[in-house]
C-alpha cells in the first residue's frame, strides 16, 4: 500500500511538472485529487485494511495530498504568470509613433508681454482699463494739456476720421476717461492698440501696441513713480534691472522724465542690443500735469498723481531677439509657434 | 540743435570731453542726439607755398610743383588746375594721414618723384564756403595772410580739431535752440559761473523812431504779430564773412552765404532769435505791412519756388507784393544781392500755432519756423536786431543807423509763479532745502522773491509750481530722486467678467492648437467686394473712413475682421503652410451715426477662427465654437443653417443663436471669396461675437449634487427624409422626455439604397434619470412611446425595430 501510495506521488509530480497547459492541470487535479481520484479512492478503500494500518495509510494519503495540491498550486501561479508574460509580450506598442493629442498652439508674443505686464500691476492692486481706438480729440489731445495748435496734432502723425474723431494716438484716452467718471484713488493700466502714420518697416507700423499707467491719489510723489516702475522692471526684466530717469517733456505730465532700464541683454556692460550704451529706453513718464487734473475736475491742491507709458512691440522684440516688427503682423504660423 | 564746444566755452568754462558733457547734459535734460570729432583723422598735413609750377614732360594735365614747407621743400605732381606760384596751400607730407582712412605716401607719378599731396577742400572735410573762392575740384588756396603759419599743421592753424555735439531739444525748451541757452544749460550742468558775453538790453538803448530811412511799419493782424522791430546798416559792403563766423556757422550745419546773411543766421543761433534781412532799396513804397495774405496770393521764396498763399497766412509785404511768408521763408524779391547798399534787419515775434500751420500748408518747415512755432520772446527778438547791427559793425559789412523801428502791439507778459518748498518737495518726494531750490532757480535767471518766483522773459514755460519743481529736480539730480512704495489706500486690482472671459477663450483656444494671430483694424474697402458683401450691406453703410490714410490697403476700419483673418490665412497658404489653425480676439468699429455727431462709434469684439487643411471639416470648427461657449458657460444656445451669408457656402454654414442674439456665424468661405483671396477650397472661418457672448457669461459656479438614483437607456433608431435635420430630431426628443431626459446621443447616421430614396438612418442612445426617485419601465415606456409617436407624426421618422 504504502508502495502503491509513493507511486502516485511521483507519478503525480511528474505529471505536474511537465504540464503544458492549465486545463491539462485542471486534469491532472481531478485525475489525483477529485473525487474519483487515484487518491480519494485509497481513502475510500480504508475499510478493507487493518485496523491498525488505517491511520498511518490515512495520514500517509492525506500528506501526499496536501503535498499535490500545494504542486498544483504553485503550478497553477507559474502557468498563469507565464500566460500573462506572454500576453502583455504580445501586447507590445511602438511608444516613438506619434501621440494622437493636439499640439498646444500659441498666445501672440504681444498678447504675452501685455499678459505679463497685466500680471505685475495686478497684483500691485492696478485695474484694467480700455476704450475706444475711434476716439474724439477732446480725450486725446484737449484734456491732455495737448493745445490746438501743438505738433503732435499734425496730420503726419495722427489719422484724422473728422476734424474731431481720429484714431487714439495713445492710450492716455482712457485715463482721462477714468479721471472723469472715477473719484482717486485711481490705479489703473490701460493696455490697447494705438495708431500713428508711420510707414510700415522694420521698426515702424502704423498700428502698435501701448500699455500706460496711471495713479493718483494723495501724496503720490516723483519717487513713488520711480519705485514702481522700478519694481515693474525688476519683475518685468529681471531682478538685477535698474532703472535711470532722464528729464524729458510731455505736454500732459511736469516733471516729465524718461525711463531707461539696464540693458536685460548684457547687464549693463554694453552689447549690440543697447548699441553699447548699457541703457535701453524704456518708457516715458511723470507727474500728472495739474491742467490734466483739473480738466477732469480733480483738485491739483489735494490730490497728486503719475502715469506712465510704453510701447508694447519694442519690449517684445526686445524680449525674444526679434529684429523685424513686420514679423508680429505678419503671422506666419512658423513664427507664430515659437512663443 | 548742433552746437561746437569751442562756442559754447564762451558761456562756460568746459573741463571734461564731448562725451562727458554729452552725458552730463543728458542727465539734466538736455539729450544728446551724435557726438562728432572733427578732425582727429588729419595727421601731417602742414601749411605749404607754392614756388613754381611746371607743365610735366610726359602729361597733359598734370604739373610739376616745387613747394615750400618751410624746413623743406619738396617736389609734387598734381593735376589741379587751380595751382599757381605763391598759392598758400595745405601739403600732405609723405606718411600723412587724412579723413576716410587716406594715408599719403610718396610715389612717382609718369616718371616724376612726388613727395606727397597738395589738398582739396573736400580732401580735408573743410566746407568750400569757409574761405573765399574755393572750387570743389581744384586745391584749397588759402588767404595770403596764412604765409605766416607756413610748415605749421593745418589742423592747428585752421582750427579743424571740433567737437560738435547734437541735441535733441524737447518743445517746451525754444530758448535752448540757441547757444546761449545751451550755454546757460552747460554751466550750471558743470557748477560753472554763466558768463554772459553778449550786452543785455539796459546797455543796447536804441530810440524808437517813426521812420528810418524812409522806412515805415505797420501792423494789420496783431493777433499774429506781436512784435515788428527793425534796425538798419547804410554803406553796405557785401563780402565773405569772417572765417571765425564761417566756422561756427558750418559747425551748427548752416552754410555760409555772404556776410549780411551769415549775420542773420549767426544771431539765429546764438540768440534763438530767427532774423530776416531786406534790401530796403526792394520795398515798394519803402511801406512794410504785416498782414494776412489775400486769398490768391503767391510769392517765389528764397528758394526759387512759388508759394500759394491764403487768408490764413500772415505775409511781411510792402505797398505792392508780399515780400516774405511770416515766420517761414523770405521772398526772393527783397533778397540781399551784391550791390544792396541800405540793409534791413528784421526781428518779429509771431504767433507760434500760426506759423505751424502755415509752415505745413505751403511745406516748408525752416530753421526759422521750427523756432517761431513754439512761441518766443518779445523781449529776446529787441536783443537780437541790435547783436545783429552790432555784428555789422564789427566784421565791417555796414555802418550803424540810428534809432529801431519798433511796432509791438501786444507786450509779453511774465507773471509770478507760486514758489512753495514744501509742495515741491511733496510732488518730488525729495527733501531739498529751500536754499538749494532758490539757488538752483537764481542760477536759471529766475527772481525768487518771497513765496513768488519771477521767471525770466526767455522762460515763457514756466507757469505752475510743478515747473519749478521740474527745474529744481533737473539740477537735484533725476538720478537721485529715491524709489518708494506708494503710501495710501489699499487698491484691488481684479480682472472684469470680460477680461476673464477673454483669457478663458484664449486658453482654451492655444491648448486646442490655435495660434494667436495680431492683425492691422484698417482694411481696404475693396475687400468688402471680395469677401462678396452686398451692395447695401451695413459692412459698408458703416464703414469709418480714414481722411489721411498711408495707402488704399490701410484706409477704412474693418466692420468685419474676415478680410484680416482671410489675408492671414492667404499669406500662410503662399508660405506653403499646409495646416494653419489661427484665431484673433479683436474689434470691429461701426459706424451708426454717431461720427457726424462728434461722438464715438461702435467697437466690439469678435472671437475670429480661422482654419485650413485636410484634418479640418466643418465639425471641427462647430467644435471650437462649442469650446468657446463652454468657457463662457453659455451652455443653452441653438444652431441653425445660415443661408444668406454671401461669405460663406450656402450649405456648410451656421450660425448660434442666444435668445435674439446671434452670436456665431460659422462655416465654410464660399469658394468665390476663397479664389478672391488665393486660398484652397476647404476654408473654416467662425465669427464669434464676444461681447453679447460676455452678456450671457456666468463666472461664478454654484454645486449641484450628484445623481444619486441610477440611469435608464435605451436605444432608438429611424429612417427619415434626408432634409430632416438631426436638431429637429433632437429638439423633438427633448420636447416628449421633457425634464427626465439626461442625454441623447447620436450614435450613428446611416445610408442605404435599400432605405429608399433621400433617406437616411439615424439612431440615438437615449439617458433617463430623475433627480429624486428611481424611473420605472412603465414610465420609461410611456415616454418612449411619446417620443416615438412624435417622431412619426411631426417628422415623417419610421422607427426601425
Amino acid at each position: 500500500m504504502k508502495e502503491k501510495i509513493e507511486e502516485i506521488k511521483k507519478s503525480a509530480k511528474e505529471k505536474i511538472a511537465a504540464i503544458t497547459s492549465l486545463q491539462e492541470l485542471q486534469d491532472l487535479k481531478v485525475k489525483y485529487l477529485g473525487k474519483k481520484g487515484e487518491l480519494t479512492s485509497i481513502l475510500k478503500g480504508l475499510g478493507g485494511l487493518a485496523a491498525e494500518d488505517r491511520p498511518k495509510v490515512g495520514s500517509m494519503v492525506n500528506q501526499v495530498r496536501d503535498e499535490l495540491e500545494k504542486s498544483i498550486e504553485s503550478a497553477e501561479k507559474a502557468m498563469k504568470a507565464k500566460a500573462l508574460e506572454q500576453r502583455l509580450e504580445k501586447e507590445k506598442i511602438d511608444v516613438t509613433m506619434p501621440s494622437k493629442v493636439t499640439q498646444v498652439g500659441s498666445v501672440h508674443p504681444i498678447t504675452q508681454v501685455i499678459e505679463e505686464v497685466k500680471e505685475i500691476f495686478l497684483g500691485m492692486g492696478y485695474s484694467v482699463a480700455d476704450g475706444p481706438e475711434v476716439e474724439r480729440t477732446y480725450y486725446v489731445f484737449d484734456q491732455l494739456n495737448t493745445p490746438i495748435d501743438h505738433p503732435a496734432r499734425d496730420l503726419q502723425d495722427t489719422f484724422y476720421v473728422t476734424e474731431d474723431v481720429i484714431l487714439r494716438t495713445q492710450t492716455s484716452s482712457v485715463q482721462i476717461r477714468a479721471m472723469e467718471n472715477q473719484k482717486p484713488p485711481i490705479k489703473m493700466i490701460c493696455p490697447g492698440a494705438v495708431y500713428r502714420s508711420d510707414t510700415v518697416d522694420a521698426t515702424h507700423s502704423p498700428l502698435f501696441h501701448q500699455i500706460e499707467g496711471l495713479v493718483v491719489d494723495k501724496n503720490i510723489t516723483m519717487t513713488d513713480l520711480k519705485g514702481t516702475l522700478e519694481m515693474f522692471a525688476k519683475n518685468c526684466l529681471g531682478p538685477n534691472t535698474k532703472i535711470r530717469f532722464r528729464p524729458h517733456h510731455f505736454p500732459y505730465t511736469e516733471p516729465s522724465a524718461e525711463a531707461d532700464v539696464s540693458c536685460f541683454v548684457c547687464g549693463g556692460k554694453g552689447c549690440r542690443v543697447c548699441k553699447n550704451e548699457g541703457w535701453i529706453e524704456l518708457l516715458g513718464c511723470g507727474m500728472v500735469h495739474p491742467k490734466v487734473l483739473e480738466n477732469c475736475g480733480i483738485d491739483p491742491n489735494v490730490y497728486s498723481g503719475f502715469a506712465f507709458g510704453f510701447g508694447v512691440e519694442r519690449i517684445a522684440m526686445a524680449k525674444f531677439g526679434i529684429d523685424d516688427m513686420r514679423l508680429l503682423f505678419e503671422n506666419d504660423v512658423r513664427f507664430l509657434k515659437q512663443f | 540743435m548742433k552746437t561746437s564746444i569751442e562756442w559754447l566755452k564762451e558761456y562756460s568754462d568746459i573741463d571734461v570731453d564731448a562725451k562727458e558733457l554729452g552725458d552730463i547734459l543728458t542727465m539734466t535734460g538736455s539729450k544728446v542726439e551724435t557726438i562728432e570729432s572733427r578732425g582727429k583723422d588729419i595727421k601731417n598735413v602742414v601749411i605749404g607755398k607754392v614756388l613754381s609750377v611746371v607743365k610735366h614732360p610726359d602729361s597733359d594735365h598734370l604739373v610739376i610743383c616745387q613747394v615750400d614747407i618751410k624746413d623743406e621743400k619738396v617736389q609734387i605732381v598734381t593735376g589741379a588746375p587751380n595751382v599757381k606760384a605763391n598759392d598758400i596751400v595745405a601739403v600732405a607730407k609723405d606718411g600723412s594721414e587724412l579723413p576716410n582712412n587716406v594715408k599719403i605716401k610718396k610715389g612717382v607719378l609718369r616718371g616724376e618723384e612726388s613727395c606727397g599731396m597738395m589738398c582739396s577742400c573736400g580732401e580735408l572735410n573743410i566746407s568750400l564756403h569757409r574761405f573765399p573762392n574755393q572750387i570743389e575740384e581744384g586745391l584749397m588756396i588759402l588767404p595770403k595772410e596764412y604765409e605766416k603759419y607756413l610748415g605749421e599743421d593745418v589742423v592747428k592753424v585752421l582750427e579743424l580739431e571740433e567737437d560738435i555735439i547734437d541735441f535733441e531739444i524737447t518743445s517746451n525748451r525754444p530758448d535752448c535752440l540757441s547757444i546761449e541757452g545751451l550755454g546757460r544749460e552747460t554751466a550750471i550742468s558743470l557748477g560753472k559761473e554763466f558768463k554772459n558775453p553778449r550786452k543785455n538790453l539796459e546797455e543796447m538803448k536804441v530810440p524808437t523812431k517813426d521812420s528810418i530811412e524812409g522806412l515805415k511799419v505797420d501792423i494789420t493782424a496783431p493777433d499774429l504779430c506781436y512784435r515788428y522791430l527793425a534796425r538798419m546798416i547804410k554803406n553796405v559792403k557785401i563780402g565773405p564773412s569772417p572765417a571765425w563766423m564761417t566756422r561756427r556757422l558750418e559747425a551748427c550745419g548752416v552754410r555760409s552765404i555772404n556776410n549780411i546773411v551769415d549775420i542773420t543766421n549767426y544771431v539765429m543761433l546764438e540768440l534763438g532769435e530767427p532774423m530776416h534781412a531786406f534790401d530796403i532799396n526792394s520795398i515798394a513804397g519803402k511801406h512794410i505791412t504785416v498782414r494776412r495774405a489775400g486769398k490768391d496770393e503767391k510769392i517765389i521764396t528764397l528758394d526759387d519756388t512759388e508759394r500759394q498763399l491764403d487768408d490764413s497766412m500772415l505775409v511781411i509785404a510792402d505797398d505792392e507784393k508780399a515780400i516774405a511768408i511770416a515766420g517761414v521763408m523770405g521772398g526772393q524779391n527783397s533778397e540781399i544781392e551784391d550791390t544792396t547798399t541800405t540793409v534791413a534787419f528784421e526781428a518779429a515775434v509771431f504767433n507760434g500755432g500760426n506759423v505751424r500751420k502755415t509752415a505745413k500748408k505751403v511745406g516748408l518747415r525752416t530753421e526759422a519756423s521750427s523756432r517761431f512755432e513754439k512761441g518766443l520772446s518779445q523781449i529776446n527778438a529787441e536783443r537780437a536786431v541790435n547783436r545783429a547791427v552790432e555784428l555789422a559793425v564789427m566784421i565791417g559789412a555796414g555802418e550803424e543807423v540810428e534809432g529801431k523801428i519798433d511796432v509791438y502791439p501786444t507786450k509779453q507778459e511774465i507773471g509770478k509763479v507760486e514758489f512753495n518748498p514744501d509742495k515741491i518737495n511733496g510732488l518730488l518726494g525729495t527733501n531739498i532745502s529751500r536754499e538749494d531750490m532758490v539757488k538752483t532757480l537764481e542760477s536759471l535767471d529766475m527772481k525768487v522773491e518771497g513765496d513768488y518766483v519771477i521767471p525770466p522773459y526767455f522762460r515763457c514755460d514756466i507757469e505752475r509750481s510743478a515747473d519749478l519743481a521740474e527745474e529744481v529736480v533737473r539740477f537735484y539730480g533725476y538720478d537721485k530722486v529715491e524709489t518708494t512704495l506708494i503710501d495710501a489706500e489699499t487698491t484691488l486690482g481684479i480682472r472684469t467678467k470680460s477680461q476673464k472671459i477673454t483669457d478663458k477663450i484664449r486658453n482654451a483656444l492655444v491648448n486646442r492648437g490655435l495660434s494667436e494671430i495680431c492683425t492691422y483694424a484698417f482694411i481696404n474697402e475693396k475687400d468688402l467686394d471680395k469677401i462678396n458683401a452686398t451692395e447695401d450691406s451695413d459692412l459698408r453703410t458703416e464703414l469709418i473712413k480714414v481722411r489721411n490714410p498711408l495707402s488704399e490697403d490701410y484706409s477704412v476700419m474693418r466692420t468685419t475682421t474676415l478680410p484680416s483673418m482671410l489675408q492671414i490665412l492667404s499669406i500662410n497658404n503662399s508660405k506653403k503652410n499646409k495646416s494653419v489653425a489661427l484665431f484673433d480676439i479683436s474689434r470691429v468699429y461701426k459706424d451708426k451715426g454717431q461720427i457726424a455727431e462728434g461722438q464715438n462709434p461702435d467697437e466690439e469684439f469678435i472671437v475670429t477662427i480661422g482654419l485650413y487643411g485636410k484634418e479640418f471639416d466643418f465639425y471641427a470648427l462647430k467644435g471650437l465654437v462649442e469650446t468657446v461657449m463652454q468657457e463662457a458657460s453659455v451652455l443653452r444656445y441653438e444652431v441653425s443653417s445660415e443661408k444668406f451669408n454671401y461669405s460663406y457656402h450656402p450649405g456648410k454654414t451656421a450660425k448660434m443663436t442666444v435668445g435674439k442674439d446671434v452670436i456665431a456665424v460659422f462655416g465654410e468661405i464660399h469658394p468665390e471669396v476663397c479664389e478672391n483671396y488665393d486660398l484652397p477650397e476647404n476654408v473654416y472661418v467662425a465669427e464669434i461675437a464676444l461681447d453679447k457672448l460676455v452678456k450671457y457669461a456666468k463666472i461664478e459656479r454654484k454645486y449641484t449634487e450628484v445623481p444619486k438614483y441610477p440611469a435608464v437607456e435605451r436605444d432608438i433608431a429611424m429612417v427619415i427624409d434626408e432634409k430632416v435635420e438631426v436638431g429637429e430630431i433632437e429638439k423633438a426628443i427633448q420636447r416628449k422626455a421633457k425634464k427626465i431626459l439626461e442625454e441623447a446621443v447620436l450614435f450613428d447616421v446611416y445610408r442605404h439604397d435599400k432605405l429608399g430614396l433621400k433617406k437616411k438612418s439615424v439612431a440615438y442612445a437615449l439617458r433617463f434619470r430623475s433627480k429624486d426617485r428611481t424611473l420605472t419601465d412603465e414610465e420609461i415606456n410611456k415616454t418612449m412611446d411619446e417620443i416615438i409617436k412624435e417622431l412619426e407624426t411631426n417628422l415623417g421618422a419610421e422607427l426601425r425595430k
